[in-house]
């Protein structure tokens, strides 16, 4: 039941940044990614994102999502290699300028998903809509809408769950083999699934409203979120990323 | 004491040409009243309740007539968020209602909005988390939280805001007995320590009457009985009536009244009451013969009138078999072991423990949805390990707690040919055989099931599983969300599908319920099945009940209570008639 993108309790140097800082570093990491143009970046960047989860104690989560991402990267690299058909055959159809862009595809896709995974996984959800309440002065509706968003996909997941073993303790044979007959089988699921996202949205809402939502305002929050020391140095680091990016 | 909510000749409809869902209610709540209402499935409770917390006039839209005046300001004339500083309300849906994945966070959200001022949060927050008992959970996050937790996360999220007046709707229908006792425990301490007025939709007969100073019963939008408990359970004739159960304690002092068998007393709600009432009534103790506890003993063999009347016979086949069952979820979070269990063909077996005793496990490994990671589990003669699921499905229908879940076609006649279509039977027959049985449930063959009530919606269900007459049917907290009527609908036709010859295994929170209908009963806890037999037997068997933190039906508490003090021709009895006749025996005898 737990989700890849919950945050994990830790007490270390990443937790305790500033989450707009996290943001930063997270956002200074995917720019770096989309400048680098040598294997040696990127391998850099994402060496660097994955120490960063291990320093973090969240390695092994992340390396879960991981095991996901690498066959969707494993097509892209393929379909590279069909598509771009300059520079020099090396193996049938597959041209060696197909294996080098395709490649440096996979890892940017690798590089731009997982800074951004890994800040869920170090900062609470409403710290995360607060802090940028405070300091980018983001409305908190569209934090709160945000953090919503998040917080029910792993409520709708255990909705649709729920939905398939009822289904499949009905005699839908979900345990089919075929994959396509299987997409065939869900797609009527969407209508309860439907029904229930909607009536629970609407609730949310009121619930949110009968406890002050439109009376918040920036001062609101309890916490406090202030720039420290380590914030700054983090700032700095950013920097030097992407000025890495560049070079490399 | 002042009125703090005055309902004025209220009436509202959802659309125009909708039917009233309130029709002319007038109703005024003192300030330190603890309110109960009760009613059948759409009678207007969840509408009154949005009308009280001021969503109706601003989040639902009607046609609304009539005022409600809550602490002084008409709901019409003030927005939402104001009337939310004075009343305080709790969702049916309570994974909706979280607004943050930290029990802290939680509670901080109303604080923060309402601008309480920062040096005052601390010591509210403390407060809030205090007094509902739940101070240690403070840093834990929402989604590992039990179901009882949550609620009162949530009741403390709002209480932090400190209404005057605090609205609930079903606040236990997911809970086991004890959790839900422990909801209502909390409400009254507020109640009447802080004085704060509560407004509670319940449908448990039991606890309404024993934690509130007043009850409404509702019923077609119109209040129907108000007044306190006492006065409202006298009238238990018109309850039943409405489709409102009442108490079993009810049930049998007005059965003792209407035996003339005592002086005219005011209803018993609870069992100490009862048991107050029936010693004084036989006097001092009653000295046991050896006649009567031999013709208590014969009364104990008798079945109770709803459970199926054939026993099993001793070499019948058994239809379901666990032998040695074990089942650890990935992560190892919970987990069930040493399950042995076996249900005949033609048995009603009721499952009962704690929420989160591996209940709802056991249903799953039955039905095929996990396999056993030690041990065996057989159903119909098919090893659920090697058999895939739709084709023990065949054999095994089940009835889920929601039956949004389970419907998923366009008219109620397809979906409830659905399960015969998936089996490959011809499309002709099975829609003959699905509009027989949509004709006897009285259903409309052709709506769409979702415009339908919640608690229609379960018929359409049940009507699914009927139809597919199999072997096994498992149900799985069959009469949550639903009231008295469509409960007993339920049940009834469970047994009679047991009476056929078919073997139904039912976990169930409502003790009332398996202690009526469950000829046989396993007992869960942590995983485990810690005791399993005759109903009577294993309700009566105190300390079993303890370790399982079970709650046992009412008359069975009270038949041992007497039994132990009063007269032995108590022991072993479980139904109210029997109390009754038992004290007319020895009062004869007197």
């Amino acid at each position: 039941m737990l989700n890849v993108i919950d945050y994990i309790p830790g007490n270390t140097l990443l937790h305790r940044l500033n989450p707009v800082t996290k943001l930063a570093l997270a956002a200074a990491i995917i720019i770096a990614t989309f400048l680098a143009n040598s294997y040696l970046g990127l391998v850099g960047l994402l060496t660097f994102t994955l120490l960063l989860a291990a320093y973090a104690g969240v390695f092994g989560r992340l390396a879960r999502l991981l095991k996901l991402l690498v066959p969707i990267a494993c097509i892209m690299l393929v379909l590279q290699v069909i598509f771009v058909r300059s520079g020099t055959v090396l193996v049938g159809f597959v041209t060696d300028e197909g294996l080098i862009t395709g490649g440096k595809a996979c890892l940017r896709l690798l590089g731009v998903a997982l800074p951004l995974v890994l800040v869920l996984m170090v900062t609470k959800l409403t710290d995360l809509a607060n802090a940028c309440v405070e300091k980018l002065h983001l409305p908190y509706k569209y934090a709160f809408a945000f953090t919503t968003a998040l917080r029910f996909v792993p409520v709708f997941n255990q909705e649709m769950n729920a939905i398939i073993e009822a289904q499949t303790a009905r005699g839908v044979a979900y345990d089919t083999k075929n994959p396509l007959k299987k997409i065939q089988l869900m797609l009527p699921l969407c209508i309860p699934l439907l029904v229930s996202s909607v009536s629970k949205t609407d609730a949310t809402a009121l619930a949110a409203e009968q406890r002050g939502f439109y009376l918040r305002t920036r001062e609101s929050s309890f916490k406090r979120y202030p720039m420290r020391g380590i914030d700054i140095a983090a700032f700095v680091l950013c920097v030097a990323i992407i000025a890495a990016g560049v070079a490399l | 004491m002042a009125a703090i909510i005055e309902m004025e000749d209220v009436s509202f409809s959802y659309g125009s040409d909708a039917q009233a869902a309130l029709d002319h209610i007038s109703l005024s709540v003192e300030a330190g009243d603890f309110l109960g209402v009760i009613g059948p499935s759409g009678a207007g409770k969840s509408t009154l309740a949005a009308c009280l917390s001021g969503a109706i006039p601003h989040h639902f839209t009607g046609a609304l007539y009539g005022s409600t005046v809550v602490a002084g300001n008409d709901t019409c004339t003030v927005t939402l968020t104001d009337i939310s500083h004075t009343v305080g309300s709790v969702a049916q849906d309570i994974d909706a209602q979280m607004v943050a994945s930290v029990v802290e966070d939680e509670v901080l959200f109303g604080l923060e909005n309402f601008g309480v001022p920062h040096d005052e949060i601390e010591e509210r927050l403390e407060r809030a988390l205090t007094c509902v008992g739940i101070a240690d959970l403070r840093d834990r996050e929402i989604a590992t939280l039990s179901g009882g937790q949550k609620q009162k996360v949530a009741i403390a999220a709002i209480l932090a805001l400190e209404p005057r007046v605090l609205v609930l709707d079903e606040p236990t229908a997911a809970l086991d007995p004890v959790s839900s006792s422990m909801v209502f425990e909390t409400l009254s301490d507020i109640n009447q320590r802080l004085g704060i007025t509560v407004i509670v939709i319940e449908q448990k007969v039991a606890l309404l009457s024993s934690h509130c100073n007043r009850v409404i019963v509702m019923d077609h939008g119109r209040i129907a009985l108000e007044g306190t408990p006492h006065e409202v359970f006298c009238h238990s004739h018109t309850l039943r009536t409405i489709g409102v159960d009442s108490p079993r304690t009810v049930r049998i002092s007005n059965s003792i009244a209407a035996a003339g068998l005592g002086e005219a007393v005011e209803p018993c709600l609870t069992v100490d009451e009862a048991y107050n009432l029936i010693a004084r009534t036989l006097g001092a103790p009653a000295e046991g013969s050896t006649g009567t506890t031999n013709a208590s003993v014969q009364r104990a063999e008798r079945p109770s009138p709803h459970a199926p009347a054939h026993p099993k016979a001793a070499d019948a086949k058994p239809v379901v078999s666990f032998r040695g069952v074990g089942f650890t979820y990935p992560g190892g979070t919970a987990s069930v072991s040493d399950l042995d269990l076996t249900v005949y063909p033609g048995e009603l077996v009721g499952i009962v423990g704690q929420n989160g005793a591996g209940k709802t496990t056991l249903t799953k490994l039955l039905n095929g949805l996990l396999t056993p990671s030690v041990g065996e589990v057989e159903v119909a003669g098919l090893s659920t390990r090697t058999a895939p699921v739709s084709s023990i499905a065949r054999h095994v229908a089940t009835l889920f707690q929601n039956p949004d879940r389970q419907i998923c076609k366009t008219t109620v006649l397809d979906e409830v040919a659905f399960g015969l279509d998936l089996q490959g039977v011809p499309a002709a027959e099975a829609r003959a055989r699905a509009q027989a049985v949509i004709d006897r449930f009285g259903l409309p063959a052709h709506e769409a099931p979702f415009s339908l009530s919640r608690g229609q919606r379960q018929m359409v269900a049940l009507a699914g599983v009927v139809v597919m007459e199999p072997e096994v049917v498992i149900l799985d907290e069959p009469t949550s969300g639903l009231d008295y009527r469509e409960c007993m609908t339920v049940m009834e036709t469970v047994s009679e599908m047991a009476r056929q010859g078919c073997a139904v295994v039912m976990v169930c929170h409502d003790m009332e319920v398996v202690s009526d209908f469950a000829e046989r009963v396993v007992v869960m806890t942590q995983g485990r099945i810690v005791g399993q037999g005759p109903t009577g037997q294993i309700f009566a068997d105190a300390q079993l009940m303890r370790e399982a933190s079970v709650t046992p039906p009412q008359v069975i508490d009270l038949a041992e209570r007497l039994a132990r003090t009063v007269s032995p021709a108590f022991a072993h009895i479980t139904e109210v008639s029997d109390v009754v006749a038992t004290v007319k025996e020895l009062m004869g005898r007197a």
